[in-house]
């Protein structure tokens, strides 16, 4: 099996709601993109946390390269739904966190920083307070942050759902490059139906806690902001919709 | 801003004149209500005959001590309450319980226990200024955001990493408007533990002058009770611009 991570059949249910996820299994090759997308309270953030580590399937398993993960792993990322920057830090010390906390960072590593930060079009903010950068810059520091470690996956919660329309397409340009850069695969959990078509090359439909519907995004890449509004875009846009509506 | 502060010395001035007037246009016995003018003289007097210095390092000295005390008690209490949520229910029965009987009233006890010297004031003092700082931390080790939490998980930090690199810088602002709330309340502990049970300290000074009916002598003790209490005030601010302006410092040095 050349499949990266694996989700096996996982079940989930929260003590107070009930089971909020059945036998949800999906693949996920090497630095391939995948978005679920799915409407509220379906349970998609759920899945990305029992893909973390940071809970525990009922039943089911999650395999990366073959290993169980029970626990969250230095080979996986997650950026949240909010930015989650602390406030008490530098910019660039934010970026370098996951490594500043178990080694003593290095001069490459700050190095390495500052270009993640450049990449992300931020160089200029390395000393700035996190509480001084507007909304889209707080999530360009957070996907910076994730990526400082190198992570083979990187797991995204609705990332980009609190910013605006144009601040979220130019966010969407430099995470797919910076992902194709680096080769990281990524489980992107959005509802913004031109989002998972714009990323994904894989979009999976969840409701109710199962997966409804999987299509292929079989669009030319590297993307551009230009695809967003040709023919076959559009039909994709359509064909998820459609889908969607037949959860109803 | 500049204004502002000119206009509060001003009003300040101008109630001192207000009283000067009226205790000189009034004829007030300074026995009740001595003059402004009164007060001062009585003060330099005490600070300049070297009268009053042995005292005031005596209060200063239970003030330190009680404060250290009670501080490094709230600190490691609130922190230990805000962990575990389990702690807080076995242990915030007593701990409310010991706020609520009035401190005061063991001052008698204390001095059964402890004796005549300094130690059953800086019980008192650190007693009465634990709380605000255990309360603050407690609550504020509560309310940290679920998903900076969540991100410290993920990175797999310790739960001593979250507590020192997560949870106090987080809470700083709660913890140091505690801590200014303790240190005014710490004078207070000193002095009426000194009422009660001792013959050195501003606050047995001030029952000392009420026995010889020297009111001016009172005024002035009062005077450099507030002076003292609004310097340790002013001096809790400046620890906690202090510090958070170092937790900016740290970062910037640890980039070069």
């Amino acid at each position: 099996m050349d499949q990266f991570l694996q989700l096996q059949a996982l079940h989930y249910a929260y003590p107070e709601r009930g089971a909020v996820l059945r036998d949800v299994s999906l693949q996920l090759a090497r630095g391939e993109i995948h978005c679920l997308i799915g409407r509220s309270g379906c349970g998609k953030s759920t899945v990305l946390k029992l893909v973390a580590g940071l809970l525990a399937p009922l039943d089911g398993q999650v395999l990366l390269q073959g290993q169980t993960i029970i626990e969250p792993v230095p080979e996986m990322s997650f950026v949240f739904q909010t930015p989650t920057l602390l406030n008490w830090l530098s910019v660039l010390d934010n970026v370098l966190l996951p490594l500043s906390l178990h080694r003593a960072v290095t001069a490459a590593d700050r190095v390495h920083g500052e270009q993640l930060l450049a990449q992300m079009g931020l160089a200029a903010l390395c000393d700035d307070r996190p509480q001084r950068l507007s909304g889209g810059q707080q999530s360009r520091v957070a996907i910076a942050r994730a990526l400082v470690t190198r992570p083979a996956v990187l797991l995204m919660d609705e990332p980009f759902a609190a910013l605006d329309a144009i601040t979220r397409e130019d966010l969407q340009r430099d995470f797919l490059a910076l992902c194709q850069a680096h080769g990281t695969g990524v489980l992107f959990v959005t509802h913004d139906m031109a989002e998972a078509v714009y990323l994904a090359d894989q979009v999976s439909l969840l409701h109710e806690g199962r997966i409804h519907a999987s299509l292929r995004i079989a669009l030319p890449k590297p993307r551009h902001t230009a695809m967003r509004y040709s023919a076959p875009f559009n039909a994709l846009c359509a064909q998820l919709r459609q889908a969607m509506d037949a959860t109803l | 801003m500049n204004r502002d502060a000119a206009t509060s010395a001003v009003l300040g001035l101008t109630c001192l004149a207000a009283w000067e007037a009226l205790v000189r246009l009034g004829q007030t016995s300074p026995l009740v209500l001595p003059a402004p003018s009164v007060v001062a003289h009585a003060l330099w007097q005490g600070l300049s005959s070297g009268y009053l210095w042995p005292h005031i390092a005596h209060t200063l000295t239970e003030v330190v001590l009680g404060l250290l005390l009670g501080a490094s008690m709230g600190f490691v209490g609130g922190v230990v309450l805000g962990e575990s949520a389990r702690v807080r229910r076995v242990f915030m029965p007593y701990v409310v319980l010991s706020q609520v009987v009035p401190k005061l009233a063991l001052a008698p006890l204390f001095i059964v226990w402890f004796g005549f010297g300094l130690l059953p004031t800086v019980v008192m003092t650190a007693l009465i200024c634990f709380f605000p700082l255990l309360e603050n931390i407690a609550t504020a080790m509560q309310q940290v955001d679920a998903h900076k939490l969540e991100l410290f998980r993920m990175l797999r930090a310790s739960a001593w990493q979250t507590l020192w690199r997560l949870k106090i810088p987080a809470g700083l602002p709660h913890i140091m408007a505690g801590l200014r709330v303790a240190v005014v309340l710490a004078w207070v502990g000193a002095v009426v533990g000194e009422f009660i049970g001792s013959s050195h300290g501003l606050g047995a000074l001030i029952i000392a002058a009420q026995g010889s009916m020297d009111t001016p002598l009172m005024f002035a003790v009062l005077t450099v009770i507030t002076v003292l209490g609004l310097a340790f005030y002013q001096a809790a601010q400046w620890l906690e611009q202090r510090l958070l302006r170092s937790q900016l410092e740290v970062s910037k040095r640890a980039k070069k």
